[in-house]
């Protein structure tokens, strides 16, 4: 029988919900304090209006304290996927008042895919946006990228804390307790903050001749962009703007780092190294990279596109990396990736669709699911062969060695399948507004594992339904589905309950 | 009358033009991106708005060069949205774009400069590590760059600082109520 929520699981609901507005809302003044400084009047009235809107549903949310302190499960992954949901929404609010997008939609799409660390965009005009308004786009990337639940854990979480940072698609708590785990992950972050835009300003300012506010500009908006595997750009031509390999390379750089899970992140800190590259996630990653990136180059030089080997390796390294960490970043126009096809095709819609390590910002399957997927495989195939009464080990090294139970095979097949499910939705959507197969799936990928390289069917004219179908497929493809289920599971038991 | 307008003409060139473009057929930028290999080590020129930055790297100012409608019409002009960006790279002799006389690049509240570039498609040049840009040999200054302006939205204004007030008269009600229950 389902239980209807009573009230005070809805009081507690909006109780944490209230809060995580709340703490966006504080972030918000960012923006605001840009537009204010760059006389940016238009864009700074869109923020008051959106910082207005998220201050008061945050206050009138969290207004009354829920008798229970502690959330459940299910509080938790409703509260993450809310937010995920509703953010955008509000956070679209100073794009569609900038004349830049074809209508609201459009400006919730951009929102959608800032906070998921997509990086599509249905912006027109970007290269006249202005510089607030580009730093708020990023800015959503970094606020997605690091977990906007992450992020209001560091300020409050009592007894809530576990639901909510697992709601938001992590696996692994790094120490002991999730606000610690919290600040770990914030101080990473801040630390290649720093370095990050550093070494990108001075690269555009030495290498590339930009002014020194200009230079920073494009540094702290590659590396929101990067860091967090996003792929926004606050120009029209993506990191082909630049013409500089050694930009390149820095933005790779921080587009591995951003890619690799935070508990790869303490162990490089912290140590053991060694044991961090005995991880059976490191080696699949590395393993899939190199296959994705040979696949890639044997297309290329198929191709013949590229008259240099240089030229060859530059272009597929860089996009084999902007896809397999899930980043989107491209050097060459959408047009040109679309007339790729072939092998080079193939190889980075599987790099997208593999994408990062787990508890990281990329998104897709992820290499730990891949690596456990095929132990099982193998472990079935050593199982046939074995005499019958042979035992076969089910244990893999994953920070320690740990027993693959059948729970957990159970658990990896399923989310991986589900993956697999969403990228063929989306391609089928497309498809049926006549795109190729090719070109379906890959912006199907695109969008469902968060990564943003586009052959150019997210476009402004593009249809309705292939909007909206993106919009869900870069949600549930960011929150790996537990707390999407959890709240079309809640609501249901809200409406059928008894 | 006739010789007045040819007379005008003259004068306009010589004050806008730099140097007259060299013989190169017209290319939209948007049928260039469409099929690039096809213009290969070909001479051509391009009509657009120099965008973003003036990137000086060396004897050369690399800069984005956009061939869409905003150059004509800019969206904060009145200008309709007609899609994302159409641009290329061009690469211009430091010379060359002195002359120019450039003041920033387009970019928000205003629209840079609308030029004609006439130069050499490199697609994919091998001597950059495989990037494809126009390499400029002549260059003509069509339009000069336009200030925008783009004043306050009173009404989303005065309804978030509605809102504003709202939230805080709730969080203190509400932190009333909590003190008095307790």
């Amino acid at each position: 029988m389902l239980i209807k929520p009573d009230s005070q699981d809805l009081r507690t609901i909006s109780f944490y919900f209230g809060r995580v507005l709340q703490v966006v809302a504080g972030a918000s003044l960012l923006p605001l304090a840009w537009a204010l400084l760059g006389r940016e009047w238009a864009p700074a009235s869109s923020f008051v209006l959106m910082i207005g809107v998220l201050a008061l549903l945050g206050c009138a949310l969290a207004c009354r304290r829920p008798e229970r302190d502690r959330l459940d499960w299910s509080h938790g992954m409703v509260v993450a996927a809310l937010t995920w949901l509703v953010v955008p929404i509000i956070g679209a609010i100073p794009l569609a008042f900038s004349g830049h997008y074809g209508d609201v939609l459009d400006a919730y799409f951009d929102a959608m895919s800032g906070l998921t660390t997509t990086g599509l965009a249905l912006v027109q005009d970007l290269d006249h946006l202005a510089s607030s308004l580009n730093f708020w786009r990023h800015f959503l990337h970094f606020l997605g990228g690091q977990g906007i639940i992450l992020a209001a854990l560091t300020l409050f979480a009592g007894g809530a804390g576990l639901t909510l940072y697992y709601g938001e698609a992590r696996e692994e708590k790094i120490l002991p307790s999730v606000q610690s785990t919290a600040r770990f992950i914030w101080g990473v972050s801040l630390v290649h903050l720093v370095f990050g835009v550093a070494a990108l300003g001075l690269v555009a300012f030495f290498s590339l001749g930009f002014t020194p506010v200009r230079s920073l500009f494009h540094g702290l908006m590659t590396f929101f962009a990067g860091f967090d595997t996003g792929g926004f750009s606050p120009q029209s031509t993506s990191l082909g703007y630049y013409h500089s390999p050694l930009y390149e390379a820095v933005t790779a750089v921080l587009m591995v780092a951003g890619a690799m899970s935070f508990g790869l992140h303490f162990a490089l800190w912290r140590g053991p190294r060694r044991s961090a590259l005995r991880n059976l996630e490191s080696r699949t990653i590395l393993a899939t990279f190199t296959a994705t990136l040979l696949v890639t180059f044997a297309g290329l030089a198929a191709l013949g596109v590229y008259g240099s080997v240089l030229g060859l390796a530059r272009q597929g390294v860089f996009h084999v990396v902007s896809a397999h960490t899930g980043t989107g970043f491209a050097t060459v126009p959408g047009a040109e990736l679309a007339a790729w096809g072939g092998l080079a095709f193939g190889g980075l819609t599987i790099a997208m669709a593999l994408g990062g390590m787990a508890s990281s910002t990329a998104g897709g399957v992820k290499s730990l699911r891949i690596g456990l997927t095929l132990k099982v495989v193998k472990d079935q195939i050593k199982e046939v062969l074995l005499p019958e009464h042979a035992v076969v080990s089910r244990a893999y090294y994953q920070s320690g060695r740990k027993r693959l139970t059948p729970g957990v095979a159970q658990a990896v097949l399923v989310v991986s399948l589900l993956y697999v499910a969403l990228y063929l939705l989306g391609a089928g959507v497309g498809i049926a507004y006549g795109a190729s197969l090719q070109e379906a799936l890959f912006e199907s990928v695109s969008a469902a594992a968060n990564v943003g390289l586009s052959v150019g069917l997210t476009d402004p004219s593009m249809p309705v339904l292939l909007e909206v179908t993106y919009i869900l497929q870069m949600w549930a493809g960011r929150l790996e589905f537990v707390a999407v289920f959890s709240l079309f599971g809640f609501l249901y038991s809200w409406w059928r309950g008894k | 009358m006739r010789r007045l307008l040819v007379l005008t003409a003259f004068v306009a060139a010589a004050v806008l033009g730099v140097a007259a473009p060299a013989a190169g057929s017209e290319v939209e930028i948007a049928d260039l991106l469409a099929d690039q290999g096809a213009y290969d080590q070909s001479e051509i020129t391009v009509r657009g708005e120099l965008i973003g930055d003036f990137g000086r790297r060396g004897d050369w100012v690399w800069v984005q060069v956009n061939g869409d409608s905003y150059a004509d019409e800019p969206v904060l002009a009145g200008g309709p949205l007609t899609g994302g960006n159409l641009g290329i790279a061009a690469r211009i002799p430091e010379g060359l774009f002195a002359e120019g006389g450039f003041g920033d690049a387009g970019g928000y509240r205003h629209r840079g400069a609308v030029v004609l570039l006439t130069g050499t498609w490199r697609f994919h040049d091998p001597d950059r590590t495989g990037e494809s840009y126009l390499e400029v040999t002549a260059m003509q200054v069509v339009a000069p760059e336009q200030r925008l302006d783009e004043g306050p939205l009173w009404v989303p204004l005065g309804i978030g600082l509605g809102l504003l007030a709202g939230a805080w008269l709730f969080r203190r009600r509400s932190g009333k109520a909590r003190r008095g229950g307790t």
